[in-house]
């Protein structure tokens, strides 16, 4: 290291300026970091780092010093670099001692890192142990993935009055504090749950069952997406939890359990229960409808779907979102209302449903004119020689628009 | 047994099984065996596929720059996502190292060829042909769907109908075919064909990276044959190795796939590993520091690499103990890469930095390989994974790793060796923009996305809502636009140096015969290398040979010059070799290749296509059988140019 | 270009092949007809490509023939090709396999005749001959009988695995392959071992092994697979209480899930219990989803052999007609499990469950609810 002493006036200017480097340093970090929080979206929907449940406070707590380690680190390797790029720029000096290493260096400076991710792992053994407790659940739901929306049945659970089973789509509703298990599977291919304020991701896998537990601290919407790449739609397949305190979540429970009323008789949504007869119920479940000889409509999805299984549309309008969460059955204003209520508020506005003048028509006939123009689907079984005629999502109805007008007056009954 | 000069000589005998002789125009490529032109045609290819890559990703940036983004549908930016990831991994990352390594491997270990040049030869074609059959499906109903991992079930008939995925599947067949035949070459050239006094340890680094990798893919790469062979029996003839009705289990192609696809990642960054472990010690004027420990980090990584498949399936539901395991397992991998690091930066340390663009590639791998690693190291552990797999911080981070590592590091290596390959400079000017333009492009890029996977962007979605995009003035939606702005200036950047590869290929500057001042073998002979790359093998007795030939220490222990590149050359030109034997080209490696591919339309066609594919490879392979081990000196035209300067004798 | 000899045979191809497309075009086609003319053209072709391959018959001037400047070497086929008719006619008066043993030994002979035959013409140099032969000749020869060997070797020992039983095969195996890699390394770390040595070994290897091999196929197949073949047990015919012996008692090892099961059902005590995944505690039904296939692990834990029955609704076989769909695992035993997957497509209705139970083991059962 002699030489660098014979360094040129340039070089203790350069090593001046890394002292003056040295001292800023703090300030430095201090404001990279602030800036880095500071360049990130508020209020982000799905943002990993919001979370708003124990779960996914575990992994936060968890995550969040290994993120301030990796980052300090990652300053130290920088800052190293950087140093002797200045310093030992080529300005003449005589060509270095061939050294070959400094083995006693070399293994400190492994053994350190080593060390830090020793604790680490430590921290993360415990956490994978801890998420992955099941003993203490109080409630549980099925949750069952299909391209490209999330179906949720409720098994019947007398402690929340769950009498007999709810089949519901696009939103999972659970009650707040309730440590809540999702029993999730697929259908078709391998999709996964996530709502990121309340626990990370879990696969949802064809023929088998996986374990997901969520709970939720205070009432709201939870948005999520489908995370393992699932096909064509896979970017439109979003999940919404809502959380309920646990006197509104009865309310819901005992509405989702309400018998089917039928539309008056002369009504426009009388008109469209028999359009819906025709043309819907071969897939889509209403439960507690009937034909007009009083026999039960029991629908045949298995026989036109490939899946087997299409969203069950009892309560529709107790739903905020409809295919696969893709679009919202509010209007936007209607939307922000629910979205951006307080925790206390939330609960009502949520259960008051969608009402005629909130309902997103827009979206709504355009879904029922042509879904898949809508929503990319597999829907036309004819290019599809594997499945035996059975379509892969909503095909194209052809359904006049009297009859559109009908259905919308008809679906928005489904309270 | 007299007159026997009256009978037929075997060359004559054999008819059609002459060996070529022409060294002009396009034969002497299309049937060369030669381990250089071999190496730049690798290079060409992947060069190709890079660019095709690319403008897959800036396509998947325009759609993604805003919300609801209409310039591709669903389907095709399906294709598009997985086509820009097979591409890039198996057609430019891989073939790229493969070429390096054919070119310069045997140059550093002071051989003449490799081992088995015909194979060489037939790997080269091989990948070409698997390359270009994937790519076909473009043209034949569209590409693969299903994402480069193509879980199952969804990479079955009924949920990709298409053939893109057969293309695919069988396409990475061939590749891998070319791939393992590589790796066995490699493996015993580089095991059996050093120069006298080239231990183990004496050898660059380079040579030894590949040579863990060459292990990583004989390995590796029979995993995912199985898996493949699996996919393709499912597909085509109604196996149910996936289908989960008849009692299996979709989790059994996760598994079989990442023991393929983890060590692949070391296959991908290993090769750039070694590149800059060449170029860092060049250019700081000192020699690697701890090459044992940068040796064995990288054997470490090699082993390691084998027992960390699962932390790709953490969200799958192994069960805790497994997913505890595996996040143990990730954090250790992290030990030897750190090692790597840590002796680059001390490389650096004390030396005498000479900042050339292929300097300031390295430089920039160390910084960005870093942010990568440890955002790798985020997502070891387990829980927080659980949140950020498939979302673009996954994007971001393995962007870092194979961009920021890997491609900086195949860069880096063009700029070093471009006036050994070529005899020409590449423009040292246009290569610091180049740099620059590549750098701030990447991060321009990628940085972004970990704050776009942090805050809940998945992956795979060919449109984002505005929805989900968050408020403020720095939401989702500036984000995804920067990103996008950053990879047109990464264009930029990819063509800032096609562009310098054109003005240098016109009018560059003609290298000098040591530019750099280098320290390893393959510098010790002329730019470009003559055919039979070493007029005399050296005997080798340093790590740096050629710097040590050079350069001693003067009684103050003062590194001093002793002699000139020039003069270490003159004297290996002196002593040159009597008898130099050299490989004849062969017409079979590319019929045998060409086979592959035909078999393959066939397999997805029409079975008989297939069976003529086959005829055509069991032709090529009793044609490699037949040929006789060397072309008489008769059949050159002009006859026997080989023996003007030295005995240059071609023999199989 | 074209030898004299070649344009005779090419012309004779061609007329084959002529005759062949007029044959199958014109008259109307018989199958011996079609062989005997497709024969024709295939020897014809194979003729005609050795001559155009090996340039045979061309008479350049100053060429002395070969056969005049030396005599023959000594060859082994004419023995070979006698001994395969001796043994075509033993075959024809006792079984086929012999027959077909000679018919291989004389084409055998046939084609290693010929090329032989023409290679000693080729030269005076007996050692060139010897190569050209070799040429022509290995990469036909190598891989048939590595392709022969590797066929001797597999029914060997698959006779020898299909006799002894599943432990002892096991063994076996696992000291074939120790000791097949202690002579590797053994002739890896003594390179320069005598051929005949390594020789020696090889030959008495592969004659043991094709003498066990030969043993095992006089024993026969060991009697778990006589009887599994006899009954046909993958077939699930019956899913009732009958006995039946089946060999495979831990089937569910052969299944690659062995986790993530739906649920898992036990028969203790005479009872029939309900884990479902996740679920704590035990329960006497399980909810699972409509159209999603189910899988369930069955687990023997009583004396005495029980198999799982599976009622799935009843299916329309004809009009007013219907049948019950029931799938079921086989019969274990004490401490065995089974894997079942089945799909159920419509949802329960009150008064018609559907069931898992015990065939012969009345009142136990777990109802499967389909919401």
């Amino acid at each position: 290291m002699n030489h660098i002493k014979n360094a040129s006036d340039a070089a203790s200017r350069v090593n001046m300026l890394t002292r003056v480097i040295g001292r800023l340093k703090p300030v430095i970090l201090g404001t990279a970091g602030t800036m880095f929080l500071a360049s990130c979206a508020t209020n982000a929907p799905q943002d990993t780092w919001q979370p708003k449940g124990p779960n996914a406070q575990k992994i936060d707590s968890l995550q969040k010093p290994v993120f301030a380690v990796a980052g300090i680190i990652g300053l130290i390797v920088a800052a190293a670099v950087t140093y002797s790029i200045i310093k030992f720029r080529d300005r003449g000096q005589p060509i270095p001692k061939q050294s070959h290493g400094n083995p006693a260096l070399e293994i400190t400076l492994t053994i350190i890192p080593a060390l830090i991710l020793a604790v680490v792992g430590v921290f993360t053994f415990r956490t994978v142990f801890d998420l992955n407790k099941t003993s203490d659940t109080q409630m549980i739901i099925n949750v069952t993935g299909q391209q490209w929306w999330w179906e949720y049945d409720y098994p019947a659970n007398n402690e929340y009055g769950i009498t007999q089973p709810i089949i519901t789509s696009g939103q999972l509703v659970i009650p707040v504090g309730t440590k809540v298990m999702l029993r999730e599977t697929s259908r078709d291919v391998i999709h996964s749950y996530w709502i990121p304020a309340l626990n990370g991701k879990r696969d949802a896998v064809p023929g088998r069952i996986t374990i997901n537990r969520i709970e939720a601290d205070e009432p709201g919407i939870y948005a999520g997406q489908c995370t393992e790449f699932c096909g064509l739609s896979h970017a439109n397949m979003r999940m919404e939890a809502v959380a309920l305190s646990k006197e509104d979540f009865a309310k819901w429970v005992a509405n989702q359990l309400k018998p089917y009323a039928a539309p008056a008789e002369g009504t426009l949504a009388k008109e469209g229960e028999t359009v819906f007869l025709n043309q819907c119920t071969r897939c889509h479940q209403v439960n507690g409808l009937t034909r007009a000889d009083g026999t039960p409509v029991i629908a045949a999805p298995d026989e036109n779907v490939w899946s087997g299984a299409v969203p069950n549309l009892s309560h529709l309008m107790s739903r905020n979102t409809f295919a696969g969460a893709m679009f919202d059955l509010l209007t936007p204003e209607c939307r922000n209302d629910v979205w951006k209520s307080d925790s206390a508020s939330f609960g009502a506005k949520y259960l008051a449903g969608v009402s005629e003048p909130c309902l997103n028509q827009t979206d709504l006939r355009g879904w029922l004119r042509n879904a898949p123009a809508k929503k990319p689907m597999y829907a036309n079984p004819a290019q599809l020689a594997a499945t035996g005629g059975k379509y892969r999502g909503m095909p194209n109805l052809g359904l006049s628009e009297s009859d559109i007008e009908k259905l919308v007056a008809y679906l928005l009954t489904l309270k | 047994m007299a007159n026997i000069e009256n009978f037929a000589t075997p060359s004559s005998a054999m008819g059609a099984l002459k060996r070529p002789v022409v060294t002009k125009g396009w034969r002497e490529w299309v049937f060369t065996v030669d381990h250089k032109k071999l190496g730049i045609m690798y290079m060409a290819t992947a060069m190709f596929f890079f660019v095709v890559g690319g403008l897959e990703a800036v396509l998947i940036r325009l759609q993604l720059a805003l919300p609801n983004g209409k310039i591709l549908n669903a389907d095709l930016y399906n294709q598009m996502f997985t086509m820009h990831a097979t591409t890039m991994v198996f057609l430019f990352v891989m073939p790229m190292a493969a070429g390096f390594a054919n070119y310069f491997i045997p140059l550093q270990i002071g051989a003449r060829d490799v081992a088995f040049p015909r194979i060489n030869a037939f790997g080269f074609w091989a990948l070409l042909f698997g390359g270009l059959f994937i790519n076909l499906s473009w043209f034949l109903g569209g590409a693969a769907d299903g994402g480069w991992f193509m879980y199952a079930p969804n990479s079955g008939p009924i949920f990709s109908p298409s053939h893109g995925v057969d293309f695919w599947a069988l396409g990475l067949q061939i590749a891998g075919i070319a791939s393992l035949t590589g790796a066995i070459n490699l493996i015993v050239t580089i095991l059996n064909m050093r120069a006298p006094g080239m231990k183990l340890m004496r050898m660059p680094i380079f040579t030894w990276m590949i040579l863990v990798v060459q292990f990583l893919l004989a390995f590796a790469v029979p995993v995912i044959t199985v898996a493949l062979f699996l996919l393709s029996f499912q597909r085509n003839f109604g196996a149910t190795f996936f289908d989960v009705a008849a009692g299996a289990d979709p989790l059994l192609w996760q598994h079989l796939f990442w023991i393929f696809g983890h060590p692949e990642v070391y296959i991908l960054i290993l090769p750039s590993f070694g590149i800059i472990s060449e170029v860092l010690p060049v250019f700081s004027r000192k020699p690697l520091f701890g090459y044992p420990f940068v040796v064995f980090s990288g054997a470490a990584i090699g082993f390691v690499g084998w027992g960390v498949w699962a932390h790709h399936m953490f969200a799958s539901g192994l069960g805790p103990v497994s997913v505890a395991v595996f996040s143990i397992s990730t954090m250790a991998i992290a030990v030897p890469t750190g090692v790597k690091i840590v002796n680059w930066t001390l490389t650096l340390w004390g030396g005498k930095l000479w900042f050339t663009t292929a300097m300031k590639f390295a430089i920039g791998l160390i910084v960005l390989f870093t942010i990568g690693g440890l955002s790798g190291v985020t997502h070891s552990v387990a829980p927080s994974d659980t949140q950020q797999t498939d979302t673009y911080y996954i994007v971001a981070h393995f962007h870092y790793v194979l961009f920021g590592g890997a491609v900086l590091g195949l860069f880096s290596g063009f700029y070093y060796w471009w006036p050994k390959m070529f005899g020409k400079m590449l423009n040292e000017k246009l290569g610091t923009w180049n740099f620059w333009f590549m750098v701030i492009g990447m991060n321009l890029t990628f940085g972004p996305m970990h704050i776009l996977g942090l805050q809940g962007q998945p992956r795979r979605m060919y449109q984002w809502t505005e929805n989900r995009a968050g408020e403020g003035f720095f939401n989702l939606a500036f984000w995804n636009l920067i990103a996008s702005i950053g990879s047109l200036v990464l264009v930029v950047g990819v063509f800032l140096f096609l562009v310098n590869i054109f003005i240098t290929a016109r009018s560059g500057k003609v290298a000098p015969l040591d530019p750099w001042g280098a320290r390893s073998l393959e510098w010790m002979t002329s730019n470009p290398p003559k055919e039979h790359n070493f007029d005399s093998i050296p005997t080798v007795h340093h790590l740096d040979e050629f710097f040590h030939r050079k350069y001693a220490e003067d009684a103050n222990g003062q590194m001093q010059q002793i002699a000139t590149a020039e003069e270490v050359l003159k004297q290996l030109e002196d002593n040159a070799d009597a008898h130099i034997h050299m490989p004849s080209p062969s017409y079979w490696p590319i019929v045998i290749a060409f086979g592959l591919p035909v078999t393959c339309l066939g397999v997805i066609y029409s079975i008989p296509l297939a069976i003529f594919g086959g005829l055509i490879i069991l032709m090529g392979a009793f044609g490699w059988a037949l040929e006789p081990s060397t072309a008489p000196d008769t059949d050159f035209d002009p006859p026997s140019s080989s023996n003007t300067s030295k005995d240059v004798v071609h023999v199989g | 270009m074209f030898t004299p000899g070649s344009k005779y045979l090419i012309a004779i191809t061609g007329l084959s092949a002529v005759s062949f497309a007029l044959y199958m075009l014109l008259v109307h086609p018989s199958a011996i007809g079609a062989v005997a003319l497709i024969g024709l053209l295939a020897a014809t072709s194979l003729l005609t490509g050795i001559t155009l391959f090996t340039r045979d018959g061309h008479a350049s001037e100053g060429q002395t023939s070969a056969a005049a400047l030396d005599t023959p070497t000594p060859s082994m086929w004419p023995l070979v090709g006698a001994a395969g008719f001796a043994l075509l006619l033993v075959g024809t008066i006792t079984t086929p396999i012999v027959f077909i043993f000679g018919i291989v030994a004389m084409l055998a002979a046939l084609v290693e005749w010929t090329v032989q035959a023409w290679s000693e013409r080729s030269s005076a140099d007996v050692a060139y001959n010897a190569q050209i032969r070799q040429r022509i000749l290995n990469p036909i020869e190598y891989p048939i009988l590595a392709a022969v060997g590797i066929a001797v070797i597999i029914f060997s020992f698959s006779r020898v695995m299909l006799a002894i039983n599943k432990d002892a095969g096991a063994i076996i195996f696992i000291a074939a392959a120790a000791a097949i890699s202690l002579v590797g390394v053994l002739i890896s770390v003594r390179p320069q071992l005598k051929k005949s040595i390594v020789g020696t070994i090889a030959v008495v290897a592969a004659l043991g092994l094709v003498g066990a091999g030969i043993a095992g196929m006089g024993v026969g197949m060991r009697e778990e697979l006589v009887v599994a073949a006899q009954e046909d047990h993958y077939a699930h015919k019956e899913c009732g209480a009958e006995k039946s012996e089946h060999f495979d008692k831990g089937v569910s090892e052969t299944i690659s899930a062995t986790s993530g099961a739906d649920a898992t059902i036990e028969l203790i005590d005479g009872k029939l219990t309900a884990h479902a995944q996740g679920i704590e505690g035990l329960q006497d039904s399980i909810t699972v989803r409509r159209s999603n296939p189910i899988n369930i692990i069955f687990r023997n834990k009583d004396a005495g052999e029980f198999r799982l029955s599976a009622y799935l609704g009843k299916t329309k076989v004809a009009d007013g007609v219907s049948e019950d769909l029931i799938t079921c695992t086989q019969l274990l035993p004490q401490g065995a499990e089974q894997w079942l997957t089945f799909t159920i497509a419509k949802p329960s209705v009150s008064g018609e469950p559907y069931t898992l139970s015990i065939p012969g083991l009345a009142g136990q059962s777990v109802e499967v609810v389909v919401p």
